[in-house]
């Protein structure tokens, strides 16, 4: 009970944290304009590994540290594929895992979108030649906007996705 | 006694041992000769560290080659055998963790073995058509005809039966941004009774792209079997090479491999750490962790132009050198790092609930540790008192005088203390090396040369073995067994009597790599 009464008083273990990446809050802002005006406040994404190096996983993962903290912005990452507007690919498509990738894309209500994040998923990697995989996402998705990189940085992702709304809103306009 | 006679009164004859280029001993046998020193390496508890296939190596047909450490001594012994056909006795019986080495070589290469315990496929899932062994030479690279799996085909789960036991598939698409990997559980309530991992789902044949490559490219492929083992795996690759050439690389690339290699750890564990906390419902503890995590990737990117040091390593040593500037910048950094990193560790330490779920949560206990060779910080968490960079040092690691780490609890929390002391080594390590750093030439010209060797490294995660054959001055087979194939199967047995929602956390504490199990 006394450390309970003492945590409230003394001073915070935590420190506050400063970031000053001007260019990246710029691009967050139009990001999070555009999000609320086309998405309705809300962009929800699923990602599916389809046979990467697990870098790009690392990357989107980062998006969520407080360093991005993305979701500040109206975009979050999604438990569900029944939940998501965009499906993030990462890696060449692997034999084993075609079937779940395709049965992942099914269960994502219309409209939906998918991205292709990382040089494997974009069709250029290494990995084009073996008998395991099939090749980059647009294997077997229509592929709506490609994000390259081995892997692309957190920045270099938020800017596609920037890209990827931007296209969007035209679409839907037009 | 040195090793040749601590081998010769072990097996009780003279031995015709073939010195190999990094410190291995080969040993040719037959079938009974084979039988006869497993026996004796099962009497002394000595660990198979791997378990590989070459086709057409000193004759036709295949050779298996059985890798074991002998405690206390720098060498490796690695049994010869020759197969006459496309049989082979199964040695999973006395050594558990020759199961998934078995599988993996019978679905390469097609070869059988007697008397196995489980002989389903292993990363060939059900589209693979029947007798396809893409790892035999008669078959070339390239697309493949493949066909909608059959109920035939089908993947059969242990089944647990009686009252009350149901079962959780889960996978291979995870609700997080997660590796896929298929999880079966056995529960009773919430217990785990049971947990079965299948796994290669991202096999994308690796080993198989690497044959035919030059020796020089082929460094490529090692960066790609695990992002955030770029570094540990490219510098595995190159220095088995460079000793297949007989090269040795200047001390101003030693080090910069070194400081790398420990960096790569720093962040890799700050990840651990920060996703332990995540697990656990407390984002408040894993923030500090991110927050360091991020300004390393800053500082790879400073030095080598990859957040993740990809491009950076090449047979001869580096494909650059590192920026001046990026040097003095990370060496002011890393003055503040450890009371910055103290802060963040006593925020966890300090809390009664994190502490509560992190003890006696996971346990890896030690009667598993020998037969399934777990390695890496999830065995030093268990005491045993294993680090490839005290056993057998490479680079700069034998003039560095480390010191063993362990930990005895082999619980979460366990992982967690052990991990961030290893942090707060690495960090000294790089101070250390980065106020010696010699100037001069970052790469050292060769030439390719044929032969073969096998090289091992301390990897975030653990041991990761590498066996090169160069033949024709080309890659003829590129073998690689990283920490996480040992160590997934630690959690099978981990998990056990668990409840279903600490899964995630003992899986976290663990960090395993799908990717460079898949390969």
């Amino acid at each position: 009970m006394a450390k309970a009464i003492s945590n409230v008083f003394k001073k915070p273990s935590t420190d506050e944290f400063k970031f000053g990446d001007a260019e990246l809050e710029a691009i967050c802002v139009q990001l999070k304009e555009k999000v609320d005006r086309v998405f309705g406040r809300s962009l929800a994404i699923r990602e599916l590994d389809a046979g990467s190096d697990n870098s790009t996983e690392i990357e989107l993962n980062n998006l969520s540290t407080p360093y991005y903290d993305v979701e500040r912005f109206g975009i979050s990452f999604v438990a569900s594929p029944r939940h998501a507007d965009v499906l993030i690919v990462t890696g060449a498509i692997t034999r084993n895992m075609e079937i779940a990738a395709k049965k992942t894309w099914e269960a994502m209500p219309a409209p939906k979108f998918v991205v292709a994040v990382g040089d494997d998923a974009c069709g250029v990697g290494i990995q084009n030649e073996s008998y395991a995989v099939l090749g980059g996402a647009d294997k077997i998705f229509v592929v709506d906007l490609k994000i390259p990189g081995n892997p692309p940085s957190p920045k270099m992702i938020l800017m596609g996705l920037l890209a990827l709304v931007h296209q969007i809103e035209k679409q839907t306009k037009g | 006694m040195n090793i040749y006679e601590v081998l010769e009164t072990l097996f009780e004859q003279k031995l015709n041992l073939i010195e190999g280029l990094n410190s291995e001993l080969y040993l040719p046998l037959d079938e009974s000769g084979l039988e006869k020193v497993l026996n004796v390496m099962n009497e002394n508890s000595f660990e198979l560290i791997s378990l590989f296939c070459v086709e057409d190596f000193a004759e036709k047909g295949f050779t298996l080659f059985y890798a074991f450490e002998i405690t206390g001594f720098e060498q490796t012994l690695i049994f010869q055998y020759a197969l006459n056909a496309n049989q082979a006795p199964s040695i999973a019986k006395t050594f558990p963790s020759a199961c998934w080495y078995e599988r993996e070589i019978t679905d390469g290469f097609g070869i059988e073995f007697q008397g196995a315990f489980d002989t389903r496929r292993l990363f060939l899932h059900e589209t693979y058509p029947k007798d396809f062994h893409p790892l035999l030479k008669s078959f070339k690279n390239g697309p493949i005809e493949t066909a909608p799996p059959s109920e035939q085909n089908d993947y059969v789960f242990k089944q647990v039966e009686g009252d009350g036991v149901y079962q959780i598939p889960v996978g291979p698409v995870h609700a997080g941004i997660i590796e896929p990997g298929h999880f079966r559980f056995s529960v009773i309530g919430e217990a785990i009774f049971n947990l079965e991992v299948r796994l290669f789902y991202k096999h994308r044949g690796l080993e198989k792209l690497a044959e035919g490559m030059a020796p020089q490219d082929c460094v490529r492929i090692a960066e790609s079997i695990s992002g955030d083992e770029t570094v540990a795996n490219a510098v595995a690759y190159c220095i088995a090479v460079e000793k297949i050439c007989g090269l040795s690389i200047p001390k101003r690339a030693l080090q910069l491999r070194t400081v790398l290699m420990e960096l790569e750890r720093v962040y890799s564990h700050l990840g651990d750490l920060a996703g332990m906390c995540v697990d656990v419902a407390y984002p408040v503890g894993a923030s500090p962790f991110f927050i360091l995590r991020e300004e390393i990737f800053r500082h790879n990117e400073a030095l080598t132009g990859s957040r993740f040091m990809k491009d950076t390593f090449a047979v001869g040593g580096l494909t650059k050198d590192v920026p001046a500037g990026a040097l003095q910048n990370l060496s002011v950094y890393l003055k503040g790092f450890p009371d910055r990193f103290g802060v963040a560790t006593a925020i966890d330490n300090s809390y009664f609930s994190v502490i509560d779920r992190f003890e006696t949560t996971g346990r890896v206990k030690p009667e598993i540790l020998w037969p399934l060779h777990i390695t890496g910080p999830v065995a030093r968490a268990s005491g045993k008192r294993t680090d490839t960079r005290i056993d057998h040092p490479y680079g700069m690691y034998g003039e560095l005088k480390l010191k063993q780490k362990t930990q005895t609890n082999g619980d979460v929390f366990a992982r967690f203390n052990l991990k961030a002391a290893e942090v707060l080594d690495s960090i000294k390590i790089i101070q250390k090396i980065m106020s010696e750093l010699a100037s001069g030439e970052v790469f050292a010209p060769f030439q390719i040369r044929d032969g073969y060797v096998l090289s091992m490294v301390e990897a975030p995660r653990g041991q990761n073995v590498h066996w090169v054959n160069i033949k024709n001055g080309l890659v003829d087979r590129y073998k690689v067994r990283t920490a996480s194939f040992c160590n997934w199967q630690a959690m099978e047995h981990a998990v056990l009597g668990n409840i279903v929602p600490d899964f995630p956390l003992i899986n976290k504490s663990m960090n395993l790599s799908y990717a460079g199990t898949d390969m």
